[in-house]
C-alpha cells in the first residue's frame, strides 16, 4: 500500500425519508417521519427528514412524542422492499464509475476511485456522482473523500446533506483531531466512557497517547482505534464483502454406484462433517442447503431447501441432507453425491430458535456462555467477541 | 317435467313432505353450509342432509373433517317452525339449495320428495325442482352417548381455544403437533399445544357426572378455530362435549359441531416443563407487552424476531433489539421484583407477544432456568394457565 | 362382483386375499401389479368392501348394506382413492391423501386407501407416502395399483405385499368381441391394443377407431411405398385424425402392430398377423423395405411414444418420426 489511494464514502442522507419523498413528490420539503405502526401512537420513529429533525424529531422517539415536537409531522410506515430496490439502483449507478464499490448497508458504501483520480479531480468526480444520484434517484447524499476508508467515513459525516468533504492527512490536526471521541467511527458509548475516564477527550488525544499503553488497555481493537486516530487504515474497498462466502460445496464421486440407503448415509455424513469444518473456519452458519444427486445415467438432480434455523454442525447438516435425499431419490444407482451450504451469515449474527424437544443439546454449552459473560464483564465488551457484543456502527 | 307431473298425481309416492318457516330454514342452512367445501372428493358431501322426523328437522353439512348439524324443533317458545306430514330424509345440493331458500318469496316453504328423489320446493308462487341424493349415502356421524359427556361454559370454551390454538404447529412434518391435545382426569380438562418453539397449557375444571378419563384426544387446530366462530352463533351458555374414538362432538343448543381427531400419540409435554426456577421476575403484563411490542418493530426485520432481555440491579429489566439495516432500540422496564440469578436471554418477540396477549392477569411472573432453557410465563397466583417459550440462541 | 368372480379370473389373487381376510391377517400395504384390464381396480374395491362390511362372513361382503353401497358409489368417507387427474397425480392430491393418513377415520378407526396408477407418483410423493405406509397409526390398509413394477421405487415395493395379476390372453379378448358381433379384423386390432375387455369393446364401437386404422394404413404406405408423401399425409390426414396425445398414443400403437406384422410375415408367422385383411399391402411393403429398417423403425416409434409421455409437442414428435422412418426406409430403396 505505498501508492496513495483516493477513497470515497458515500452516505445517503436520511435514506428512507428521502426515498419516500422521491416516490411521493408532494412530501418534499415537509417534516416526514418513518415509523412502525402509524395507527399506534406508541410506534417508534425509525428515521425522519431534515425538516422533521429541525423540529427536534429524533430516531427511536415514540410517535406521540414526535408529534408533540412537530404537530404538522407526516408519519409513514416503512416500505423496506422499496428501500432495498432503490438501494440496488443506487449501487448499480455507482458501479458505472468503478467496479471497486463496497456496499456497507442499504444506504452507504465505499468507492476506490484511485484509478479514476489520474484523469478527474476527485472533487469534480464526487460532484458528478452526487449530481447523477440526485438526478436519477432524487436522493441527496454526502460524500467524504480521503486516502482511506476510516477518514472517508469521518469526512462524509462532516457536511450533510449534499456535502462533499475532503479529509487530508496533513490537515488532520485541524479537522479530525479536535473532534470528541464520541464522534469517532468505531467508538461506542461504553468505549467512549472508558476513554474519557483515562482523560482522552478528543480523537487527537487518542492519536497522541502512547500506542503500547493504549493497546494494553484496549486490546487488539485498541490498536485499530489508535491507528485510525492517526489516519492509518489499510482496509481495502472490497466489492465482494457483501457476497463473501456465498456458498460452500462438497461432493464425492463414488468409487462404485450406490444403490442402498445404508450406503448413502455414511457418505452424506462425511460430506456434512467436512462442511462443518469449513463453516467453522469461516465462522459462518448456513440458512440454505442443497443436495445434488447424479445418477449413473448422468442425470443430475439438485434440490434446495431453506431453513428457519441455521445449520452448522455435522448433525444439523446431515439431518437436513438425508431428509432431502429421502424425498427425492428415485431409487436408481447413484454416482455422485454433493451438499452445498449457502445463504451464509457470520456466526455472531446468526441466531437459532431453540426447540422444545432438542434444546438440551444446545443447553449443554450454556456454562461456556456464562464463563464468557463473566470474562466480558470483567475485561470489557471488546475483550471477547461473543454474547452481548454491540455493533460499533450502530453507536453514535 | 313429465316425471314431476306424474309424481304429483300419485301422492302416496312421496318419501318426505314438510312445511317449514323460510326464515328458520335460511338461518339453519347458513349454519351448516359453513362446513360444506366445494373441493371435496366425496360426491355426497357437496350436499346438505335434510332429515324430517316427528321431533323436528335436522340439517347436516360436512367436509368430512368437520361436520355441523343444526336442529329446528317443530315448535319453539310457542311458535310453530315446521310441520312434518311425511317424515323422511334427502340430500340436496348445498349451493343450489342455499341460494334457492334465500330467494324464495313466501314466509313458508313446502318441501316434497318423491320416490325418484326428485325434490319439489315451493314457496308463494315459486316452484323449484331439484334432484336429490339418497341420504343413506351420507356419512354416519358418531351417535351420542350422553354418559361420556361433560359440560363447559361457552365463553370459557372460547377462551380456552383462544389461549391454546395459537401455539399449534403449522408445519406438517409432525402432524400431531397441528392439534391441541386434550386430557381429562379428576374433573379437570387440560389443553396443551406446542409447535416445539413455544407451548401453551390451560387447565379448567369441568362438570362430569362420573369419573370421566380421556387422554391423547388431539383436536386439529383448524377445527377448533372453526368451532370458536360457530359458538358465536349458538346463543347458548353451555356446551356439551362428547368424545368418541375418532371424533369429538360439541353440542350447543340446537347446533352440533363434530371434528375428526388426529392420529398418533401426542408427545409427553409434562416432562418438558421445567419444575425449578433460577430467576423469577414479576412485572406488569401490560407494560411488558408494550415494551416487547415496541422492540419488535426492529426485531421483525431480522431472522427469528429476536429481542434480548437482561435483568439489571434495581428491579428493572432491559429490553433490547437491533436490526443491521435500521438501528437499535432499548428500553428499561421496571418490575415488581426480580429474584435469583441475573439472566440475559434472547427470544422471539412474536412468541412473547402471542403468549402475553393470551394472559388476562394484570401481573405475571416469568421463571427462567438459563439462557438456553425454556422459560415459563404465568399469572402471579394462578396455576391454570402456563405459557412456555424456548429462547433463541445468539452468538 | 364377488370373490368367486375374482377366483375365476385371478385364481391366485383371490386365494391370497381371501385367506388373509379369513385369518384376519391383513398387512398394511398391498401392491397390485398387472396389465390394464386384469381387474386390479375391481379387486381393490371388492377387498375394501370385505374390509368394511359389517355383515360379511369375514370374506364375502353382503353388497346390500350402506358400507358396501357407498364404497362403490364413491361416498364412503373412510375409503380414500387417489387417481390421476389427467395423466398426472397432482401435488395437492397427494397432500390431501397424506392429510387423510394423519386424521382418524370419519366413522370409525378403520381406513382404506386405494392409490391407482401408483407408477405415476413422483419420487417425492411416493417417499412422503412411504412414512405412512410403513408406520400406519390405526387400522389402515393401503392398496397401490400399478401396471409395471419397474417404474416404482424399490423402497415402495419392499414395503408392500406384492400381488401379481395374471394377464388376460389376447385371444380371450378377441373371441369375446367377435362373439358380440364385432368384425374380426377390428376385434383383432382392439384386442391387440388392450386386454381390458370393456375398453376394447368401447374402442370397437367408436367410429373414430375404424377411421384411425385406415389412416395408419395410409400413413404406412406413404412411409414405405410413396416416401415423399408421408409428411403431407401427416399434416392433412394423420394429425387431424390423431388430434390429442391419448389418440396419438393409440395411433403409434397401431403403427407398432403394423411393423410387428411385417416382421411376422417375414418370419412366416402368419397366425400372429393382426392386420389380417391387409395381407396384400403388407406383402408389397415387405418387398420394398429391409427387415433391419423395420426393426429400426420399431425403436423409433417406441422412442416417439416415450417423448409424448414427457409432454413433447405431438406434431413435432410425429414430424421427426416420419422423417426418420423415411430415412430408414429410403436408404434401402
Amino acid at each position: 500500500m505505498n501508492q496513495s489511494r483516493v477513497i470515497f464514502h458515500i452516505d445517503m442522507n436520511s435514506f428512507y425519508a428521502s426515498v419516500e419523498m422521491a416516490r411521493h413528490p408532494e412530501l418534499r420539503g415537509k417534516p416526514l417521519a418513518i415509523a412502525g405502526k402509524v395507527e399506534d401512537r406508541r410506534g417508534i420513529v425509525v428515521t425522519s427528514s431534515y425538516e422533521a429533525r429541525a423540529h427536534g424529531v429524533k430516531t427511536t422517539m415514540q410517535v406521540w412524542e414526535a408529534r408533540r415536537k412537530c404537530p404538522q409531522l407526516i408519519v409513514k410506515t416503512p416500505d423496506f422492499d422499496l428501500y432495498r430496490k432503490v438501494s440496488r439502483q443506487l449501487f448499480d449507478l455507482l458501479r458505472t464509475y468503478t467496479e471497486k464499490v463496497e456496499k456497507v448497508s442499504v444506504d452507504e458504501g465505499y468507492m476506490d476511485v484511485t484509478a479514476l483520480a489520474s484523469r478527474h479531480h476527485p472533487v469534480k468526480l464526487a460532484q458528478e456522482i452526487q449530481q447523477q444520484v440526485f438526478h436519477h434517484l432524487q436522493l441527496p447524499s454526502s460524500i467524504g473523500i480521503a486516502p482511506n476508508k476510516f477518514m472517508a467515513k469521518m469526512a462524509s459525516d462532516m457536511k450533510k446533506p449534499m456535502g462533499i468533504t475532503i479529509l487530508r492527512k496533513r490537515e488532520m490536526n485541524q479537522t479530525l483531531w479536535p473532534l470528541p471521541v464520541d464522534e469517532m467511527h468505531g467508538v461506542g458509548q461504553k468505549t467512549a466512557e472508558k476513554l474519557k475516564k483515562i482523560g482522552l477527550q478528543t480523537i487527537g488525544d487518542i492519536a497522541h497517547y502512547p500506542k503500547p499503553a493504549f493497546i494494553e488497555q484496549f486490546g487488539k481493537y485498541g490498536e485499530k482505534l489508535h491507528d485510525r486516530a492517526n489516519g492509518i487504515d489499510e482496509r481495502e474497498v472490497d466489492p465482494q464483502s457483501e457476497h463473501e462466502f456465498k456458498s460452500i460445496s462438497q461432493s464425492i464421486t463414488l468409487p462404485k454406484d450406490l444403490t442402498e440407503e445404508e450406503e448413502v448415509q455414511p457418505v452424506l455424513r462425511r460430506l456434512a462433517a467436512r462442511l462443518e469444518r469449513k463453516l467453522k473456519e469461516k465462522k459462518s452458519m448456513s440458512y440454505q442447503l442443497s443436495l445434488s444427486i447424479r445418477y449413473n445415467n448422468w442425470r443430475n438432480v439438485t434440490r434446495v431447501q431453506s431453513v428457519q434455523q441455521p445449520l452448522q454442525t455435522e448433525e444439523e447438516i446431515y439431518q437436513r441432507a438425508i431428509a432431502i435425499f429421502y424425498q427425492h431419490w428415485n431409487g436408481q444407482p447413484i454416482r455422485l453425491l454433493g451438499i452445498t451450504v449457502q445463504s451464509l451469515e457470520p456466526m455472531n449474527k446468526a441466531t437459532k430458535q431453540l426447540d422444545l424437544f432438542t434444546y438440551e443439546k444446545d443447553a449443554q454449552k450454556e456454562p461456556l456462555y456464562d464463563t464468557l459473560y463473566s470474562l466480558e464483564k470483567k475485561f470489557g465488551p471488546s475483550a471477547i467477541h461473543l454474547g452481548w457484543k454491540e455493533d460499533p456502527r450502530d453507536q453514535k | 317435467m313429465e316425471d314431476f307431473i306424474h309424481s304429483e298425481s300419485v301422492d302416496s309416492d312421496l318419501q318426505l313432505k314438510v312445511t317449514i318457516s323460510r326464515e328458520k330454514l335460511v338461518e339453519n342452512v347458513n349454519h351448516v353450509i359453513k362446513a360444506v367445501s366445494s373441493r371435496t372428493t366425496i360426491p355426497i358431501l357437496t350436499g346438505i342432509k335434510f332429515v324430517a322426523s316427528k321431533e323436528g328437522i335436522e340439517l347436516t353439512g360436512s367436509d368430512s373433517d368437520v361436520s355441523i348439524q343444526s336442529f329446528i324443533p317443530l315448535e319453539e317458545n310457542g311458535i310453530e317452525n315446521a310441520t312434518v306430514d311425511i317424515p323422511g330424509q334427502i340430500v340436496l345440493q348445498a349451493r343450489f339449495f342455499s341460494d334457492i331458500v334465500k330467494k324464495l318469496p313466501g314466509d313458508q316453504v313446502d318441501l316434497e320428495v318423491d320416490s325418484r328423489l326428485m325434490t319439489r320446493i315451493t314457496s308463494g308462487s315459486s316452484e323449484f325442482n331439484l334432484n336429490g341424493q339418497d341420504a343413506e349415502e351420507y356419512p354416519h356421524l358418531p351417535s351420542i352417548r350422553e354418559e361420556n359427556s361433560f359440560n363447559i361454559r361457552t365463553d370459557v370454551l372460547k377462551h380456552v381455544i383462544k389461549q391454546t390454538v395459537f401455539a399449534v404447529s403449522t408445519s406438517e412434518t409432525r402432524p400431531v403437533l397441528t392439534g391441541v391435545n386434550w386430557n381429562i382426569q379428576n374433573g379437570k380438562l387440560s389443553c396443551v399445544s406446542t409447535d416445539s418453539h413455544r407451548l401453551a397449557m390451560r387447565t379448567i375444571s369441568i362438570e362430569t357426572e362420573d369419573n370421566l378419563e380421556k387422554s391423547n384426544v388431539i383436536i386439529p387446530g383448524k377445527s377448533l378455530s372453526d368451532l370458536a366462530k360457530i359458538l358465536d352463533d349458538s346463543g347458548s351458555d353451555w356446551v356439551q362435549i362428547i368424545i368418541t374414538d375418532n371424533q369429538i362432538l360439541f353440542k350447543s343448543n340446537h347446533l352440533q359441531f363434530y371434528s375428526r381427531l388426529l392420529e398418533g400419540n401426542y408427545p409427553n409435554t409434562q416432562g418438558l416443563i421445567p419444575q425449578e426456577s433460577k430467576t423469577e421476575v414479576i412485572l406488569s403484563t401490560k407494560s411488558f407487552l408494550q415494551a416487547i411490542d415496541r422492540a419488535s418493530l426492529l426485531a421483525r426485520e431480522e431472522r427469528n424476531n429476536v429481542v434480548k432481555l437482561k435483568t439489571l440491579n434495581d428491579n428493572t429489566i432491559e429490553i433490547l433489539s437491533q436490526s443491521t439495516e435500521i438501528g437499535r432500540v432499548f428500553e428499561n422496564v421496571s418490575t415488581k421484583s426480580i429474584e435469583g440469578e441475573e439472566i440475559r436471554i434472547s427470544f422471539s418477540a412474536k412468541y412473547m407477544m402471542d403468549a402475553l396477549s393470551k394472559i388476562d392477569a394484570t401481573e405475571i411472573k416469568i421463571n427462567f432456568t438459563g439462557a438456553m432453557r425454556p422459560f415459563l410465563i404465568r399469572p402471579v397466583d394462578e396455576q391454570d394457565i402456563l405459557m412456555l417459550i424456548l429462547p433463541v440462541r445468539t452468538n | 362382483m364377488n370373490w368367486r368372480d375374482v377366483q375365476s379370473k385371478q385364481h391366485k389373487v383371490a386365494k391370497i386375499l381371501t385367506n388373509a381376510l379369513k385369518n384376519g391377517r391383513l398387512v398394511h400395504a398391498y401392491l397390485f401389479i398387472g396389465d390394464r384390464g386384469t381387474g386390479k381396480k375391481e379387486v381393490a374395491y371388492q377387498f375394501a368392501r370385505s374390509y368394511f362390511c359389517p355383515h360379511s362372513d369375514g370374506i364375502e361382503p353382503c353388497g346390500q348394506c350402506s358400507e358396501c353401497k357407498r364404497i362403490l358409489s364413491g361416498n364412503h368417507p373412510d375409503l380414500m382413492v387417489l387417481k390421476p387427474d389427467g395423466r398426472t397425480i397432482k401435488k395437492e392430491q397427494v397432500a390431501n391423501l397424506i392429510k387423510e393418513f394423519t386424521y382418524r377415520g370419519v366413522e370409525s378407526d378403520k381406513k382404506f386407501f386405494i392409490i391407482e396408477q401408483a407408477d405415476l407418483l413422483t419420487p417425492q410423493a411416493a417417499n412422503s407416502l412411504l412414512k405412512f405406509i410403513e408406520e400406519p397409526q390405526s387400522q389402515t390398509v393401503a392398496v397401490l395399483l400399478a401396471e409395471n413394477r419397474y417404474q416404482l421405487l424399490e423402497t415402495i415395493i419392499s414395503r408392500c405385499q406384492l400381488i401379481q395379476f395374471t394377464p388376460l390372453s389376447q385371444s380371450d379378448v378377441e373371441s369375446h368381441l367377435t362373439n358380440q358381433g364385432i368384425s374380426k379384423n377390428i376385434a383383432r386390432l382392439a384386442s391387440a391394443l388392450t386386454q381390458d375387455v370393456q375398453e376394447a369393446k368401447a374402442l370397437c364401437e367408436e367410429e373414430w377407431f375404424a377411421n384411425a386404422i385406415a389412416s395408419v394404413i395410409h400413413f404406412m404406405e406413404d412411409i414405405y411405398i410413396r416416401s415423399n408423401h408421408a409428411i403431407i399425409t401427416l399434416y392433412e390426414e394423420f394429425s387431424l385424425q390423431f388430434n390429442d396425445t391419448v389418440k396419438l398414443q393409440t395411433g403409434l400403437d397401431l403403427i407398432i402392430i403394423w411393423m410387428r406384422d411385417l416382421l411376422n410375415l417375414h418370419l412366416d408367422k402368419l397366425d400372429e398377423i393382426v392386420y389380417i385383411d391387409q395381407m396384400e399391402k403388407l406383402k408389397q411393403q415387405l418387398l420394398n423395405v429391409s427387415i433391419d429398417s423395420v426393426v429400426l423403425g420399431l425403436s423409433l416409434v417406441l422412442e416417439a411414444k416415450r417423448r409424448l409421455d414427457f409432454n413433447s409437442h405431438p406434431l413435432g414428435v410425429m414430424e421427426q418420426l416420419a422423417l426418420r422412418l423415411q430415412e430408414g426406409a429410403g436408404s434401402y430403396v
